[in-house]
């Protein structure tokens, strides 16, 4: 069980560490003189941590993930959509069990 | 990537182009927010209280990891370390939408930043490469995103014992299509990425089994981040 009090100070404290982060990626970045360096460096962040997020959920996960996961860059390759690349990973990922 | 963008707006069109572009994203976040408003109820917090953590938190993995730690007494250090690391990743965006993100008023600033999550920063992403300043996609996805969350989490809260089996709805496939077919587009439109991504891949899969859950991520967005700058350097 969870007590009122203890339940405020959770939620507090949960709340202002997801606010705190949100806001302050952008909050420091006024303090920094943006280089073409510095720029490369938040893109490759910003690609980096999509594709961590992919790598890291794939590394626990089932060979159905990755036959979605696989189609959708194929998909995404020809069709240039990512609305197709995610229907076409549902697709395999639905039909996988009925085939293998 | 545009240099310096001008005229950064954010705009009302934006915001309802933003909740329609992640409308088919959000069918999948249901599942997952009727799943954590059963898992909140079933731990022992009010239908209630579990609502109100999503609208104040809205972030589904920290919130998730938060209810192993939500019995007296609560460990509150290791739940704000727990909490850090799930959500460390915001920081990482928001540093990265700077340059859009700092040219807007303060009070524009602070309501997009509130909303910014995974989902809502990826197809971004796509928008901002192709040279749009605009705004207003960020915020429309990031309110749908919130919108959906919270109310599938009263669903769940409130509905009490429907039998809810997420892997059946293959949320986090659709997830992990999506986010791998933008990143696979940011690739393509700068092909000099290819390199930090693979690092990232790398790291943040091999690091996984010894850093705590999070910081995986973190580590790899930083590495990915650098070599990046590196490889421009050389």
């Amino acid at each position: 069980m969870l007590s009122d009090g203890s339940y405020i100070i959770a939620v507090s404290v949960l709340a202002l560490i997801a606010l705190g982060t949100r806001l302050s990626g952008a909050f420091l970045m006024a303090w920094v003189t943006p280089t073409p360096r510095i720029e490369k460096f938040l893109q490759g962040m910003s690609v980096s941590v999509i594709a961590a997020l992919v790598a890291s959920a794939l590394v626990t996960a089932d060979l159905k993930s990755f036959a979605a996961t696989g189609s959708a860059i194929f998909i995404a390759a020809l069709s240039r959509s990512v609305i197709w690349a995610m229907i076409a990973g549902m697709i395999v990922a639905a039909a996988y069990p009925q085939i293998f | 990537m545009v240099r310096n963008p001008q005229n950064v707006t954010l705009s009302a069109a934006g915001v309802a182009r933003g909740m329609t572009r992640l409308l088919p994203i959000c069918l999948f976040v249901v599942p997952f927010g009727i799943a954590f408003g059963i898992a909140a109820t079933e731990g022992g917090i009010g239908p209630l209280q579990a609502t109100a953590m999503s609208g104040l938190v809205f972030t589904a993995t920290a919130q998730f990891a938060a209810l192993d730690f939500l019995n007296d007494p609560v460990a509150f250090f290791s739940l704000g370390l727990v909490a850090l690391a799930l959500s460390g990743r915001h920081l990482i965006m928001g540093a990265a939408l700077a340059q859009w993100i700092n040219r807007l008023p303060p009070g524009k600033r602070f309501l997009t930043l509130m909303f910014l999550s995974d989902a809502n920063f990826a197809d971004t992403q796509t928008l901002l490469q192709r040279g749009d300043t605009d705004l207003g996609p960020l915020l429309g996805g990031g309110l749908m995103l919130w919108i959906t969350w919270v109310a599938s989490t009263g669903i769940g809260a409130f509905g009490g014992d429907l039998l809810i089996n997420t892997e059946a709805f293959g949320f986090g496939v659709v997830m992990l299509c999506f986010f791998a077919a933008t990143a696979f587009g940011m690739v393509r439109s700068t092909p000099s990425l290819v390199l930090p991504v693979f690092v990232a891949i790398g790291v943040s899969a091999a690091t996984l089994p010894y850093l705590p859950n999070g910081w995986n991520i973190i580590l790899a967005a930083l590495l990915g981040g650098g070599v990046a700058a590196q490889c421009h350097a050389e």
